[in-house]
């Protein structure tokens, strides 16, 4: 028994996880930073798209469909390319070129434009299916725009939205794998892809490092999916049992 | 003539170029249904063991990146080839050396068509298990009077599973298997990660900076207007599959009598 654990030990399973677990970290902040700036772009989308105005609601959906319509991948080589056109320029110029040119700018930067558009389909849809006797009430009751969004809209909203939100924020958290596919790698600054390709080129054991680097993704992703599991109970407490649209860890179509 | 540029070898080459995508996109959706339905009768099997291999398959590709199974799989597949190389053509003393490939005679060198292949190959393993669930939700939403009906005429079970299942589940899994496609198409651009010069590989040669006369138009970093063509490229491929699915969804329902706007898996 001690034989079998001292062999697994030496078999650089646990070396792995341990060269792996700060790359992960740099996975983690992608997904990590894009969030706060993501979903507020996202519900903004999502209204616009709703707007009664023609011209308004016509740049949100175009917006929505080029950015769902093409690939992340060439999205990050699209405005990396872009901002390096800008950076004689304008950034050197302004003194931020430092900051803006820095990976762990732009990579959240693309990350946010990409996964609002995503996320503001799926707000949008859930803003479409608020109960029209719910926003009935709320004008029976005499209540302004402003009050209904409050207390009808965004608590429905929210919680219809919630499931296909779950999913979205693991398939974002999955793209921040090609992040440094595209943009450049800055001293020891690297994510798992990097790491795991880098330990690669060492000894070509693709089975133990890729391995390694897909269970930290499946690890984290198991791990947003229970946190979120718990929010989704908090949100639909209210409600009987059947009428939670329940959440599941399986291969979603909806992204 | 200033259209010359756009007609000059370089860019020729990158427009042919275009073939590996289409090819990887058709060639990989074709396997994500043959994966799609593995996986999905594996996951209704009456054999258990055949249902975990179903479930995990799926939550498997659920929880890791796209990309990570698009790179990993080639090099498995290479290695493994390797190793059955090596056990023929190396000597004991350099298998048991610890090395990688043991000898030089073990050295599979990979070609573009090779790696095409086994894109085609990774892609569909990575959206079939996609497909599979969207298979499966289809499967479950045909309605089960047609199996009983089918049953009661004395048709054989592997009958009734192709012929009325299986045939009447694609109005169902349409709306879902568009989606997948979607995805699918947009994972084509990672073919230059296998190192085949396809039409994001070239539109860095040719966006990237020329100060030297001979060899063309002289020109600044154009990397982005490329990369733009390119991001208008899938959006109009993502349009054109839009309205084929559009065609489809109405042919398949043909005869079917379905509820207003009820085709949502």
């Amino acid at each position: 028994m001690s034989d079998l654990f001292t062999n697994f030990l030496a078999s650089g399973f646990v070396g792995d996880v341990v060269i792996l677990a700060k790359p992960a970290l740099f996975n983690i902040y992608f997904a990590l930073a894009s969030i706060p700036f993501g979903f507020p772009f996202a519900v903004m989308l999502a209204l616009m798209k709703n707007s009664s105005s023609g011209l308004v609601s016509r740049i949100a959906r175009t917006y929505i469909y080029a950015f769902r319509g093409s690939p992340l991948f060439i999205q990050f080589f699209m405005f990396y390319s872009l901002m390096l056109a800008f950076n004689l320029s304008h950034w050197k110029p302004m003194g931020i070129d430092h900051i803006v040119m820095h990976p762990l700018f732009i990579g959240p930067l693309v990350l946010v434009l990409n996964t609002s558009a995503y996320a503001a389909e799926i707000l949008y849809g859930a803003l479409r299916a608020v109960p029209h006797t719910e926003l009935e009430a709320a004008k029976a009751m005499g209540m302004n725009r402003w009050q209904t969004f409050r207390s009808v809209v965004w608590p429905n909203m929210i919680r219809l939205a919630w499931p296909a939100y779950t999913n979205e924020v693991i398939f974002l958290f999955h793209a921040t794998a090609i992040v440094y596919f595209t943009l450049p790698v800055i001293n020891e600054q690297k994510d798992l892809m990097n790491k795991a390709g880098e330990l690669f080129e060492r000894d070509y054991n693709v089975f133990l490092h890729f391995s390694v680097a897909g269970l930290y993704f499946l690890v984290i992703s198991l791990v947003i999916f229970f946190i979120a599991g718990k929010i989704h109970q908090r949100l639909t407490r209210h409600l009987v049992p059947t009428d939670r649209n329940t959440m599941s860890m399986k291969p979603n179509f909806m992204r | 003539m200033w259209f010359e540029y756009f007609t000059n070898g370089k860019h020729m080459a990158w427009y042919a170029s275009v073939r590996f995508t289409l090819i990887a996109a058709f060639a990989g959706a074709a396997l994500a249904i043959v994966f799609g339905l593995l996986g999905a009768s594996a996951r209704r099997s009456s054999f258990a063991p055949f249902r975990w291999l179903g479930l995990a398959y799926t939550t498997m590709v659920r929880g890791i990146p796209d990309v990570l199974i698009f790179l990993f799989f080639p090099l498995a597949f290479e290695q493994g080839v390797e190793w059955f190389m090596a056990q023929r053509a190396c000597s004991a003393t350099e298998l048991a050396s610890g090395t990688w490939p043991p000898c030089a005679d073990a050295q599979w060198f990979l070609s573009t068509t090779e790696y095409l292949i086994m894109a085609c190959v990774s892609l569909g393993l990575v959206y079939g298990a996609f497909a599979a669930n969207v298979v499966h939700g289809a499967m479950d939403a045909v309605p089960s009077t047609q199996l009983e009906s089918a049953k009661a005429y004395g048709f054989s079970r592997r009958q009734i599973f192709w012929r009325f299942q299986v045939r009447q589940m694609w109005i169902y899994a349409l709306p879902g298997l568009s989606n997948v496609w979607m995805l699918l198409l947009k994972a084509t651009a990672f073919l230059s990660l296998l190192q085949i010069a396809d039409i994001v590989l070239w539109a860095e040669r040719l966006g990237a900076p020329n100060y030297f006369a001979r060899a063309g138009m002289l020109h600044p970093d154009w990397r982005w207007r490329y990369y733009l063509v390119l991001f208008l490229f899938y959006i109009l491929m993502t349009v054109l599959s839009e309205h084929f699915f559009k065609y489809l969804e109405k042919r398949a329902g043909r005869g079917m009598r379905l509820n207003e706007g009820s085709s949502s898996v």
